[in-house]
C-alpha cells in the first residue's frame, strides 16, 4: 500500500508541473502595423520593440503563469484593418487590439474596439481625436498625441525664440498635417503670443519635389518656419531646402516628428546644425539607465537604433502586462480599464523624478516633452547629428487640456 | 435540361451564401463572406461595362465611394433608421455623377476612355481627401450606425446585404439577358455593326455606364454599414483595380465569374495577409497565373478547353467575314 501511495505521489509530482504548464494561458494581443512602404520602418521597429517587451514581461511572469503573445498583420488600409481587427477578436480570441501607425486606420479600428468591448492600445498614431473628440472608453494610447507636441512647441516659441513675428507653416495635406497647425496656433493664442501668418503650404504626402514651396517660403520670408512632415518627407524637404540657404534665413521649427531618429539617420551629415526639433522619443535623452538599456537592447536585437514608433509599442506591451498583473487575469475588461486608468508606467523617455501615467479621463499617456536643437553627435550612426540643448516641458502643462478638447469637438465633431 | 443548366449558378449562389448561415463558421467568417457578397455586387456591376460592353473603366471606385459617402454622411447627419433609403440615394448619386462623366468619357475609346475615367475618379478622391471639414479628409467618417433592426450581431446585416445584393444581381442578370444586354454584347464584339443596324452605340454605352455606376453605388452604401466607417481609400484607384482583378480572376466573359473572383480575391487577401506582409506579391502571382493560363478566368476554363459558345463563334464569323 505504501508503495502504491509512494508511486502515485511520484506520478503526481511528474504530472502536476505538466498540467500547470499545459493549463497556463496564452494571452493573445492582435497588432496591426504598416509593414511595407514609407511607413514600413515604423512597423518593423515596433515589431522589434514588441519582442523585447514580450521577453521582459514573460520573464517577469504574469498571474497563473500566463504568457503574452502578439500577432502582427500588415494593416494596408482602414477597410482591411477593420476586417483583421474583427478576425483577431472573434476568431483568434485576442484580448487586446494593439499598434497602428496611421490615425485614419486607428479611427476605424477604435470603432471595432468599441463595438466588441475589447481594449485597444494605440502605440504610434498621434491624431489627437482618439483621446479627445473621438474618445471611447476601450481605447488607450501609449505614445503622445500631436497636441502634446504642439503645445510644448507653443511654449518653446514663446519662451526660447526671440524677436519673431512672422510665421509660416508647411505640412502634408492630410489630417495629421492640418491638425498640428491648428493645435500650434491654438496654443500660441492661449499663451497670448502675437504673430502674423505669412504663408501656409500644403504639399501632398510623399511629395518628391518641394522646390516651388521652398521658393514661395523664401519669398514670404517668415521669421519662423514650422514644418509638420514626417519620415522621408522630412529628409527630402531638408535636403532640397538646404542649398537655398533656408535654414540660415529663418528659424526652422519641427517638433512632432522632425527629430525622429529615422530622419536624423536619413539625413546624416546633410542635417543643418541648430534647427529646432523634437520627437516622441530620443535615443540620447534622457541619459537615464532605463533609456540607455532600452536603446542598447533594441540595437542588439535589430542592428540599428530605434525610431520613436518603437517606444510606443514597447510601453504598450508593459501597460497591458501591468494591468493583467493588477487584475489577476485578462478576461475582466472592465477591471482592466480601471487598472489602466491612472496607471503609472515607467517609460524609457521619462526623465529622473517623473513617471508617465495614463490620464484616467482621456486614456492618453501623459509625458514630458523635450524640444532641442540639432548638434553634431555621431554616437548613433549613421546619424551625424542628434538633438541637444533640450528644453523640457512638464507633462501636466500639456495634457489633459479640456478647453482644447471642447474646441476640437466643435471644429471636428464627435 | 437547359433550364436547370441556366439556373445552376443561381442554385450554387443560394446554397453557398445561405449555407454559410446554417454552417455558422463564426462571426469573423460571416463578416468575411458579407464582404464577398458586397464585393460581388461591385464586381458584377463593373463587369456590365467590362465583360459585357467591352469598356475598361479604371474609375469605378468613384461610384462605389459616392455610394459609401452619401450613405455614411446621411446616416451621420440624420438617423440610421432610413438606412435603406440612404443606400438608394447614394446609388442615385453615383448614377447622377456617372451620367455626366459618361457623357464626356464615352466620346473616347480604348485606353483614352480608361485614362479619363481614372482621371475623374482621382479628381473626386483628391477632393474627398482635401475637403477636410466636410468629408473628414483622410481620417474618413466613423461610427456610422446601423438601424436598430440590423444591429446586434453580424448575421442580421449579412442577411440584409444578401437580400439587397441578390435583388441587384438578379436585375443585372435580367439586363444581361434582355435585348438591351444583347446590344451591349454586340457593342463589345462589333460596334460598327451596331451602328449599321441603326442603333446608337454611344447612348447604349451611356445607359450601361449609368446602370453599372448605380449598382456600384449600392455596393458602396452597403459597405459603409458593414464596417461603420468610410474613408477616401474607397475612392482611390486601387479600389478600381480590385474590380478589374475580381472580374478577370473569375471570368469577365461570364455573368457569375466576378462573384467567384470576389470570393477568390477576398479569400486570398485574408489568407495571405494572415501569414505574410507580402500579400500583394501573392495576389499578383495568382493574377499572373490566371491571365497566362486561364485568360477567360476561373469560370471561363470550360471555354479554354475548346468549347466555344455561340457568342464567340459569332465573333469569329464577323471577324473572318471582314466586317
Amino acid at each position: 500500500m505504501k508503495h502504491k501511495i509512494f508511486s502515485l505521489l511520484i506520478i503526481a509530482a511528474i504530472l502536476i508541473p505538466f498540467t500547470i504548464v499545459q493549463g497556463a494561458e496564452t494571452i493573445k494581443i492582435g497588432a496591426l502595423y504598416t509593414m511595407t512602404g514609407r511607413g514600413g520602418q515604423y512597423g518593423k521597429d515596433s515589431e522589434v520593440a514588441i519582442k523585447i517587451a514580450l521577453d521582459e514581461v514573460n520573464a517577469k511572469g504574469l498571474p497563473g503563469g500566463a504568457k503574452l503573445d502578439v500577432i502582427i498583420t500588415d494593416d494596408k488600409n482602414p477597410q482591411y484593418a477593420v476586417s483583421v481587427a474583427k478576425r483577431y477578436i472573434t476568431d483568434e480570441k485576442c484580448k487586446f487590439l494593439f499598434g497602428i501607425i496611421s490615425t485614419a486606420i486607428g479611427l476605424a479600428v477604435t470603432e471595432v474596439s468599441k463595438e466588441h468591448k475589447v481594449i485597444f492600445v494605440g502605440t504610434d498614431h498621434a491624431g489627437t481625436d482618439l483621446t479627445a473628440n473621438k474618445f471611447q472608453k476601450y481605447y488607450f494610447r501609449s505614445s503622445n498625441n500631436t497636441f502634446q507636441s504642439m503645445m510644448a512647441g507653443a511654449y518653446y516659441l514663446k519662451d526660447e525664440v526671440k524677436n519673431w513675428k512672422k510665421i509660416a507653416y508647411i505640412g502634408p495635406d492630410y489630417a495629421y498635417g492640418r491638425d498640428q497647425w491648428m493645435e500650434l496656433k491654438w496654443g500660441l493664442d492661449k499663451l497670448g503670443v502675437k504673430y502674423d501668418v505669412v504663408g501656409e503650404y500644403w504639399p501632398k504626402l510623399y511629395e518628391p519635389d518641394y522646390t516651388s514651396y521652398i521658393t514661395a517660403i523664401m519669398k514670404a520670408a517668415p521669421d519662423v518656419l514650422v514644418n509638420g512632415m514626417w519620415g522621408g518627407d522630412t529628409v527630402a524637404f531638408i535636403k532640397q531646402a538646404k542649398p537655398y540657404g533656408l535654414f540660415s534665413k529663418m528659424k526652422y521649427f519641427h517638433v512632432d516628428a522632425g527629430g525622429n531618429y529615422e530622419a536624423l539617420a536619413g539625413l546624416g551629415a546633410d542635417m543643418p546644425e541648430g534647427i529646432i526639433m523634437s520627437a516622441r522619443h530620443h535615443n540620447n535623452w534622457p541619459e537615464t539607465p532605463a533609456n540607455k538599456t532600452y536603446v542598447e537592447k533594441f540595437y542588439k536585437a535589430a542592428g540599428r537604433y530605434p525610431s520613436y514608433a518603437a517606444e510606443g509599442a514597447y510601453v504598450g506591451i508593459h501597460m497591458i502586462a501591468e494591468a493583467i498583473r493588477k487584475v489577476g487575469n485578462a478576461n475582466d475588461t472592465e477591471a482592466l480599464i480601471k487598472a489602466l486608468e491612472g496607471m503609472k508606467i515607467p517609460c524609457p523617455e521619462d526623465p529622473p523624478g517623473f513617471t508617465s501615467y495614463i490620464d484616467p479621463k482621456t486614456h492618453q499617456i501623459v509625458q514630458v516633452q523635450a524640444i532641442g536643437t540639432t548638434v553634431k553627435n555621431d554616437k548613433f550612426p549613421p546619424a551625424k547629428y542628434m538633438l541637444g540643448n533640450f528644453k523640457v516641458y512638464p507633462a501636466e502643462k500639456l495634457w489633459p487640456n479640456f478647453e482644447y478638447i471642447d474646441y476640437m469637438t466643435k471644429v471636428k465633431g464627435k | 435540361m437547359k433550364k436547370i443548366k441556366d439556373y445552376l449558378p443561381w442554385i450554387v449562389y443560394f446554397v453557398f451564401f445561405l449555407g454559410i448561415i446554417v454552417v455558422d463558421p463564426g462571426t469573423h467568417y460571416i463578416h468575411l463572406v458579407a464582404r464577398v457578397i458586397i464585393f460581388s455586387l461591385y464586381a458584377v456591376a463593373f463587369n456590365l461595362l467590362y465583360g459585357t460592353t467591352g469598356l475598361v473603366s479604371f474609375g469605378h471606385a468613384l461610384f462605389y465611394g459616392i455610394g459609401a459617402y452619401v450613405t455614411g454622411m446621411l446616416v451621420k447627419a440624420t438617423s440610421p433608421e432610413l438606412f435603406l433609403l440612404y443606400i438608394l440615394l447614394g446609388a442615385a448619386g453615383a448614377a447622377f455623377v456617372s451620367f455626366f462623366i459618361g457623357l464626356l468619357t464615352l466620346r473616347l475609346t480604348g485606353i483614352y476612355f480608361t485614362m479619363l475615367t481614372l482621371a475623374f475618379a482621382q479628381l473626386v478622391w483628391g477632393l474627398t481627401f482635401k475637403l477636410y471639414h466636410f468629408t473628414g479628409g483622410d481620417d474618413g467618417i466613423q461610427a456610422i450606425a446601423k438601424p436598430a433592426i440590423l444591429s446586434g450581431g453580424v448575421t442580421k446585416y449579412y442577411l440584409f446585404s444578401f437580400i439587397v445584393v441578390t435583388i441587384c444581381i438578379y436585375i443585372l442578370w435580367r439586363i444581361r439577358r434582355s435585348p438591351f444586354g444583347t446590344v451591349l454584347n454586340s457593342i463589345r464584339q462589333n460596334p460598327q455593326r451596331i451602328t449599321f443596324l441603326g442603333l446608337n452605340v454611344y447612348k447604349n454605352q451611356l445607359k450601361a455606364f449609368v446602370i453599372s455606376a448605380f449598382f456600384a453605388g449600392v455596393a458602396g452604401g452597403l459597405y459603409a454599414g458593414l464596417d461603420g466607417s468610410i474613408h477616401p481609400d474607397m475612392l482611390h484607384w486601387p479600389t478600381s483595380g480590385n474590380a478589374i482583378l475580381m472580374a478577370t480572376i473569375g471570368g469577365m466573359g461570364t455573368f457569375f465569374g466576378p462573384i467567384v473572383g470576389a470570393g477568390i480575391f477576398t479569400g486570398l487577401e485574408e489568407i495571405v495577409g494572415k501569414y505574410t506582409e507580402y500579400w500583394s506579391f501573392y495576389i499578383g502571382l495568382v493574377v499572373l497565373i490566371v491571365v497566362l493560363l486561364f485568360p477567360n478566368g476561373v469560370l471561363g476554363i470550360k471555354r479554354f478547353s475548346g468549347n466555344k459558345n455561340n457568342e464567340e463563334k459569332e465573333t469569329e464569323v464577323v471577324c473572318n467575314s471582314g466586317n
